[in-house]
């Protein structure tokens, strides 16, 4: 039984893992908020959830989900509110610089603009030698080296590219660069923040590709984030659903694509264009605007939109509970699934540490 | 001169953009003849006033003799006249011209290390720095130009130093300006906090990915603000407040000419065409070099 | 929409032949742009198509495919370095050659544009009501009141969900979506015939996508219009367009009906776009069959196929001639000297 450092949360994959290996990232009650002119904006309400070692979390979220924020207030850029962010054992809540420096080493990002994230004045063997300077690994000579080697993991000539500044290179080039400088540290998890989502069909086949090949090659994790829900299935083991703040539903991939307990989840689903043309298109389920950020509503905060809202939804928020094998849902009347536990399942929360029995319990 | 000094100074550009990654053939196709044409002039006759008299005798720009006064302009031996006292108008161009471009570089270099580096610690640690660099920026932008200069010209009595501090109270808050504007457009880049998340340091950040985004701008602002600087000068010479007379100055030879401007305009004329064609191309260059290196 | 009426309306591959209200037919239409120091870049190299009313056409290439040039060049709004050569005639008029005043009288009246980012559509300083006001008041003599009346008739006709009151409001008090929508009522102020929608719901969420996407066809059912759907996203145009056009190098490769392009896809690009999107039957970490290279940056500069260097099936035939876009089986069209044979 792992120490009340990281409480166990349902979790997908062997049943071993939650006895034995202590999650790589265990974030809890997250919470970050930022002013707007006419208020506060709390873009992350309380959010927990664990990425394990090897495995890829995708979380997926629309616009004005947070999802953003969250992988910002993971990283400290800048500190979350409240909460806690449980890296390799240490929380990086607590820790100031160069202690905070020194934790983040292995935890990387890879962002949305290629161009963006890249210094326009920088060659690419530099910006890719960046973290290797500042956390000082080795002579110049071995970082040459080591900047070379990332290059070419990544699809990279480092001689025909290394001395280039990023207005050389293409969409798909810029981003395998940041990619080589994220992986050059050898970090055990990679953020990806909306990473392929600005990159042409084509190419982003090309690099979502290459991020598995580099997860099994260096056996990396990801918290893969993205606004494309079948993008995210195809690169992770399980999903999170984000809604305004909130997680709505955590599960395996397959499991939340098939059965998916929370209603948003189903409008995501259906709103996708279908497989096939001439099939018939589910009509857009989805009532309403997305509501104001700065008052959400009272409750379930899906309740404005969602087609089986009901008076409770207004009154009480809803609770993460396990309803099928590490497949959680936030909801009062949750969709039927044929591997729903039983009605009574418990809820779970950051302080219940949970019993062996019920992990029995749950059918398979 | 009516122009307000400090508005001048103080106009900024608006601030660069740091997605400059347009590729090379849609950023400004700018040719090479338009950076090089006015970079030659002022190259040339940067040389000239520098270097020709250390080269090829001139006469004196001071201690003429009155038996030449009023030479007019292509006489033997004076290719540009004589003044009313005697000395020749060719080297006192090429003296007053070492007067405007050493006050004019002198004051922008003031202007964009104090100036730079006060608003780049603004823009980037903000807060309370950023508050009170501002704070202090203002008071100086609003010290009455003129008035000053004044004070200073009677004070310490007049003289190029004296031309080059005034100048720069109002040169230091221009910079600074610009240079936080351009740090605060940066600071929102992605590639700054990726630079953060790589674990660089503040310092570093500052000194490798600030700066070398920030100094087109800053660079070509310098151009166009020496040009300024130098009408500047030749203002406050023309006023009797920059460089005494009989040293050479563009501007107080104008004054000086204006006396005997019906009789002998050369006086007025020569120097006059030798400030505005160093300020156009200044300012041809500056805005060149802006669209080259794609500055907003 | 029935096979047959799929048949007939397809059988429009050569411009030569005026289909039954053929709205614009684009015949041959090459725009090069001339860059600084003489040199010259194709972005759409030889286009052959028409439109007829009521029918949505999707023209689906990635960036630099040269789809949103065409468009463009539809409706007069390439810069003066554009040389824009070919025929692009609506309902017979000649577009193309056009004085700034006629062209001006075109835009709103016959075609109006729909663009990608709500946000940058609109301007911030504006409210929402008199940005449709002045799109009508540009075509038609109507008085204030008038105006007034149309823009908040048009607000209920593009589903905006209390329309008096967004009247009033600035576009920064309105979601993406609901932007998107008043983007959509300016287009359609002068009723235009034809709607040129460039990668409208790229911008926004795919939920809003979906219902925008909803709106624009029944949109297009009430008013007659005819639509043009410009995107990168290929399950997109399949899902939502009659006809899609796949653009490479500033040329058509491949053009069928959504159905029978989905069934029977035979350039291997459209093939290989098709493989590349990520979908929901696929397992997790299935590695995607991926094309190396990327596309050319300018049209029309090699002898063959554009897309020969980096196709699977390419041989030396491609790389000697570009094959050229041919109907090689009723109702579709492909430039391929080896096509494949592939379901989607």
């Amino acid at each position: 039984m792992p120490g009340s450092e990281s409480p166990p949360e349902p979790q997908a994959g062997p049943a071993r893992r939650q006895a034995a290996e202590p999650a790589l990232l265990a974030v809890r009650d997250l919470v970050q908020e930022f002013s707007v002119p006419g208020g506060i904006v709390q873009a992350v309400s309380g959010v927990s959830f664990d990425v394990w070692p090897g495995e890829t979390l995708g979380i997926v979220g629309e616009t004005g989900s947070g999802k953003s924020t969250l992988a910002r207030s993971v990283l400290q850029a800048p500190r979350p509110k409240a909460g806690s962010v449980v890296f390799r054992g240490t929380d990086l809540v607590t820790l100031r610089g160069r202690r905070l420096m020194q934790a983040r080493r292995h935890l990387q990002t890879v962002f949305q603009d290629p161009f963006g994230s890249l210094d326009p004045k920088w060659r690419v063997r530099d910006i890719v030698e960046e973290p290797l300077v500042a956390y000082r690994t080795g002579d110049p000579a071995a970082r040459h080296r080591r900047a070379d080697q990332v290059l070419e993991l990544v699809g990279l000539d480092p001689a025909a590219h290394g001395r280039r500044h990023p207005r050389e290179l293409s969409g798909g080039q810029a981003q395998r660069v940041a990619i080589a400088r994220a992986v050059a540290l050898s970090p055990s998890l990679i953020v990806c923040d909306e990473a392929v989502s600005s990159l042409d069909v084509l190419i982003q086949a090309q690099v979502l590709n290459l991020f598995e090949q580099l997860r099994a090659e260096l056996g990396l994790s990801y918290l893969f984030i993205a606004h494309d829900l079948a993008l995210v299935k195809q690169v992770s083991d399980r999903v999170a659903v984000m809604y305004l703040g909130k997680l709505c539903e955590v599960g395996p991939g397959e499991s939340v694509y098939r059965e998916p307990l929370h209603p948003y989840t189903r409008v995501l689903l259906d709103s996708i264009p279908a497989a096939a043309p001439g099939t018939s298109r589910a009509a857009a389920t989805i009532r309403g605007e997305p509501p104001s950020p700065i008052h959400p509503p009272s409750g379930c905060r899906f309740r404005t939109r969602c087609p089986r809202a009901a008076q409770h939804c207004a009154v009480e928020e809803p609770v993460m509970r396990e309803l099928a094998v590490g497949h959680t849902v936030a909801c009062h009347f949750p969709l039927e699934s044929t591997a729903a536990a039983s009605k009574n399942a418990m809820p779970v929360t950051s302080t219940t540490a949970r019993s062996d029995e019920k992990m029995g319990e749950t059918p398979r | 001169m009516s122009a307000p000094l400090p508005e001048v100074l103080a106009a900024t550009p608006a601030p660069a953009s740091a997605r400059t990654r347009a590729r090379g053939r849609g950023r400004g196709q700018v040719g090479m003849l338009r950076i090089w044409l006015p970079a030659g002039f002022l190259i040339v006759l940067f040389c000239a006033c520098f270097f020709w008299p250390l080269v090829y005798p001139v006469p004196p720009p001071v201690g003429g003799s009155v038996l030449d006064a009023g030479l007019p302009p292509l006489s033997p031996g004076h290719i540009f006249g004589t003044d009313p006292v005697g000395n020749d108008i060719f080297s006192r161009i090429l003296y007053g011209g070492r007067v405007s471009f050493e006050v004019g570089f002198a004051v922008t270099a003031i202007g964009l290390v104090i100036g730079g580096l006060l608003g780049v610690a603004a823009g980037y640690w903000g807060g309370f720095l950023d508050g009170s660099v501002m704070r202090l920026l203002d008071v100086l932008i609003a010290f009455p130009a003129l008035v000053l200069a004044l004070a200073i010209a009677e004070g310490l009595g007049p003289s190029e130093i004296h031309v080059i501090w005034a100048l720069a109270i109002f040169s230091i808050p221009a910079f600074g300006r610009i240079a936080r504007s351009a740090t605060l457009t940066l600071r929102g880049q992605t590639f700054m906090l990726a630079a953060r998340l790589s674990g660089t340091s503040r310092r570093r950040i500052i000194v490798r990915h600030v700066i070398p985004n920030i100094m087109p701008q800053l660079l070509t602002f310098s151009l166009l603000g020496i040009g300024v600087v130098m009408i500047l000068e030749g203002a406050l010479s023309f006023l009797g407040l920059g460089i005494p007379l009989p040293e050479a100055s563009w501007g107080s030879m104008i004054a000086q000419g204006q006396q005997t401007l019906s009789a002998s305009p050369y006086l007025v004329l020569i120097p006059s065409a030798f400030l505005f064609a160093t300020v156009v191309a200044l300012n041809l260059l500056g805005d060149a070099l802006r669209e080259r290196w794609g500055v907003r | 929409m029935s096979e047959a009426a799929h048949g007939s309306a397809n059988s429009r591959a050569s411009v030569h032949q005026a289909g039954r209200g053929a709205l614009l037919e684009v015949a041959d239409l090459r725009v090069v742009f001339t860059l600084a120091r003489g040199r010259e870049l194709c972005a759409v190299d030889g286009m052959s198509y028409s439109v007829v009313a009521g029918r949505t056409l999707a023209i689906v290439g990635e960036s630099g495919s040269g789809k949103t040039v065409s468009c463009r060049a539809v409706m007069g709004l390439l810069p003066p370095s554009a040389v824009v050569t070919g025929s692009t005639r609506f309902q017979g008029t000649e577009l193309i050659g056009l004085s700034d005043e006629q062209m001006r009288r075109h835009r709103g009246a016959n075609v109006a544009m729909v663009f990608q980012d709500p946000s940058r559509s609109l301007n911030p300083t504006m409210r929402v009501g008199a940005q449709i006001t002045e799109a009508i008041r540009t075509h038609r003599q109507v008085s204030r009141r008038e105006a007034n009346e149309q823009a908040v008739d048009l607000l209920r006709l593009v589903r905006m969900p209390l329309p008096e009151r967004r009247f009033a409001e600035y576009p920064h008090q309105l979601s993406g979506g609901m932007r998107q929508r008043v983007v959509i009522a300016i287009a359609l102020a002068c009723r235009p015939k034809l709607l040129i929608a460039d990668e409208p719901t790229t911008a926004l969420d795919v939920t809003t996508q979906a219902q925008i996407m909803e709106l624009l066809l029944e949109l297009q059912a009430e008013l007659g219009m005819a639509l043009i759907l410009i995107s990168h996203d290929l399950g997109l145009a399949a899902s939502y367009a009659d006809e899609v056009m796949v653009m490479y190098a500033g040329r058509i490769v491949e053009q069928a009906s959504a159905l029978e392009l989905f069934a029977h896809v035979r350039m291997p690009y459209t093939q290989a776009l098709f493989q590349a999107i990520p979908r929901l039957e696929r397992e997790a970490h299935s590695p995607l069959p991926v094309v190396g290279g990327r596309p050319p940056d300018a049209a029309g500069l090699t002898a063959g196929c554009s897309f020969a260097p980096r196709c699977r099936s390419a041989a030396d035939d491609c790389r000697a001639a570009a094959p050229p876009l041919a109907e090689h089986e009723p109702g579709h069209l492909w430039a391929c000297w080896h096509p494949v044979d592939g379901g989607a």
